[in-house]
């Protein structure tokens, strides 16, 4: 008996204190889960899948078959990735409604890491952070769009 | 310092400071010395897939007046499905250069990919290619970009395509130490110049160059953060950030010139073959590429309607000859270019049973004797003017689909600097003076 016992009492220790799988968080307002870091990202993503991420992540919608398959086109037909995805983001964030410059500035550190976990899924590290922050601090000029757009042309962007 | 030893570290010091100024960006330890027969290279891939039956041996008549010599009048059968283009040639092409009349695609299957991916990559192909992948072997445009010295940036070689499908994958290869970082700008324009071009691409966010500056700040610090993994698929070509502006600039004016383009060349419509090479040709102004090749693929119209194809030829004929008129004005490239034009391959002696409105059979390509057998044409600076190629002593043609890319190599002066083996073929050096 006393046995039994010390056994239930190791298994349970050793169901505690045992690996565990890495925690991905999800959010419930729209099923995503999260990267802990940007080191996870391995993977290019495809033109279709670059396209509609790009345009929920701006519209928070989904794109349209037809517009899919309009940009899709449009991205297979330049060798240069980089530059035609930058003229394929500059021309859907045109359009896009976003926060006053004002109020970016009124809370930057809640714009950041929003920011972050809306275009790269995952949070700013403390230095990405605090860097970003002072840069749009330090440069009045800066508007959420520029933000946007810097981070949708960013290499991290194009992978998941 | 002992004598010896001053004497040893004297030597090494002249033997260094000799040596030191050949090591290049690219590791190499000498620049390239080949010398170069002309400074730039048309390449244009006559493709879809032309007999010299209806070519250069004209059955039809001469479909080619643009191209080849001879005022034979097309059969009156097929006479009326054939457009009157304007002749636009003061003299043939072939009076202006050196015409194979007895090229071959040698080896491999008869198929589009497997005759583009040859004539880019000078090493035919067989069953196993893939057509989602780039080739297996170095492009042309890897070897002019990596064994140029200085390396050369990537706007100086164009790939011009008029398909997408596994097109686009031409403009590098998977090789090692080759690959993207020495491939070619490529662009599609049909497909991304266009109505919907305009849609989706036409009013981009106007960003100041202040704004910018600021972007790429924010950009560079994030990609700062960002480690681009290693074992991820390539992204493809990359261009330095400059070049990227210019290339986005380009892209942007062709689009917003769009609606006001019109008939560029006043012929009525213009077929999907013209548009490239109208295209073809904007890149030609703007950035005086190097090395470009182009395509056309209307002539494959041949396995549903055989009128439709000859009439095709004569369309890729005149899109040729505009081809050479605009390298002939375009300063920096006149007079210092040389064009190839070749098929990528034949079609079969034996017709499918496809009719057209005018009682003609259709044909396919399915590496028959007849599929194998095609044509080269080249001129400009350094070929031979007015010279006719056939048969050598033995009977066997001179010239295969392979030879282009060692002769691409040799016309820029490079072909001594790519590692022995890596090319099937030789050098055209009959069809310089």
């Amino acid at each position: 008996m006393k046995m039994r016992y010390s056994a239930l009492i190791l298994l349970a220790f050793l169901w505690l204190t045992g690996c565990n799988k890495e925690k991905r968080y999800v959010y419930e307002v729209q099923p995503q889960e999260l990267y802990q870091n940007a080191a996870q990202k391995q993977y290019l993503k495809t033109t279709d899948q670059f396209i509609s991420i790009a345009y929920t992540h701006l519209f928070n919608a989904s794109i349209t078959n037809n517009e899919l398959n309009k940009i899709n086109v449009a991205l297979l037909a330049v060798g240069d990735k980089a530059t035609i995805q930058d003229m394929i983001v500059k021309n859907m964030i045109k359009d896009v409604q976003t926060i006053s410059n004002n109020d970016m500035r009124a809370d930057l550190p809640a714009f950041v890491d929003q920011t972050y976990l809306r275009f790269f899924n995952r949070k700013p590290n403390e230095f990405e952070a605090w860097k970003l922050k002072d840069l749009v601090e330090k440069n009045a000029d800066i508007t959420p769009k520029m933000v946007y757009y810097s981070m949708m042309t960013s290499n991290e962007y194009r992978y998941y | 310092m002992k004598r010896k030893q001053f004497i040893k570290n004297a030597a090494l010091t002249a033997a260094g400071s000799m040596v030191v100024p050949y090591i290049l960006p690219s590791g190499r330890l000498f620049a390239a010395t080949g010398s170069r027969r002309a400074n730039h290279v048309v390449f244009c891939l006559f493709a879809g897939g032309v007999r010299n039956l209806e070519s250069v041996y004209k059955a039809e008549g001469n479909l080619m007046r643009n191209t080849l010599s001879g005022t034979e009048s097309i059969s009156p059968d097929i006479a009326p499905g054939i457009t009157q283009l304007p002749l636009i040639a003061s003299s043939p092409l072939q009076t202006q250069g050196t015409l194979y009349k007895e090229f071959r695609y040698a080896n491999g299957p008869t198929g589009h990919y497997n005759g583009h991916t040859t004539a880019i990559t000078g090493r035919y192909s067989d069953e196993s290619i893939q057509l989602k992948q780039p080739p297996k072997y170095p492009t042309i445009f890897e070897y002019y970009r990596k064994h140029t010295s200085p390396t050369t940036s990537a706007l100086n070689a164009w790939w011009i395509s008029n398909q997408l499908g596994p097109y686009p994958y031409l403009n590098y290869s998977m090789y090692d130490g080759y690959g993207p970082a020495y491939g070619a700008n490529m662009i599609q324009p049909t497909s991304i110049f266009n109505g919907s071009s305009i849609s989706v691409l036409g009013d981009p966010l106007a960003i100041s160059q202040a704004e910018r500056n600021k972007c790429d700040m924010m950009r560079d610090f994030m990609n700062g953060q960002f480690k681009v993994p290693q074992q991820a698929a390539s992204s493809g070509i990359v261009n330095t950030p400059q070049d990227a502006e210019r290339l986005q600039v380009f892209l942007q004016n062709q689009i917003a010139q769009l609606s006001n383009i019109g008939d560029p060349w006043g012929n009525g419509a213009m077929t999907g073959d013209m548009i490239n090479v109208y295209f073809g040709i904007e890149v030609l102004k703007e950035f005086k590429p190097e090395l470009m090749v182009i395509n056309m693929t209307d002539i494959d119209i041949a396995h549903f309607d055989y009128t439709k194809y000859a009439n095709a030829i004569g369309v890729a004929d005149y899109a040729l000859y505009k081809l050479w008129q605009a390298i002939n004005t375009i300063p920096g490239m006149a007079g210092d270019t040389v064009l190839i034009a070749v098929p990528e391959h034949g079609r079969n002696q034996i017709s499918n049973s496809v009719i057209d409105t005018y009682g003609r059979y259709a044909l396919d390509h399915t590496s028959d004797e007849m599929s194998r057998k095609i044509f080269c044409l080249m001129a400009g600076k350094g070929v031979k003017t007015g010279q006719v190629l056939t048969v050598d002593g033995q009977g066997n043609g001179i010239g295969q689909s392979v030879d282009v890319v060692p002769t691409i190599a040799n016309i820029l002066g490079i072909d001594n600097e790519i590692p022995f083996g890596m090319m099937e073929g030789r050098v055209l050096n009959e069809a310089f003076s």
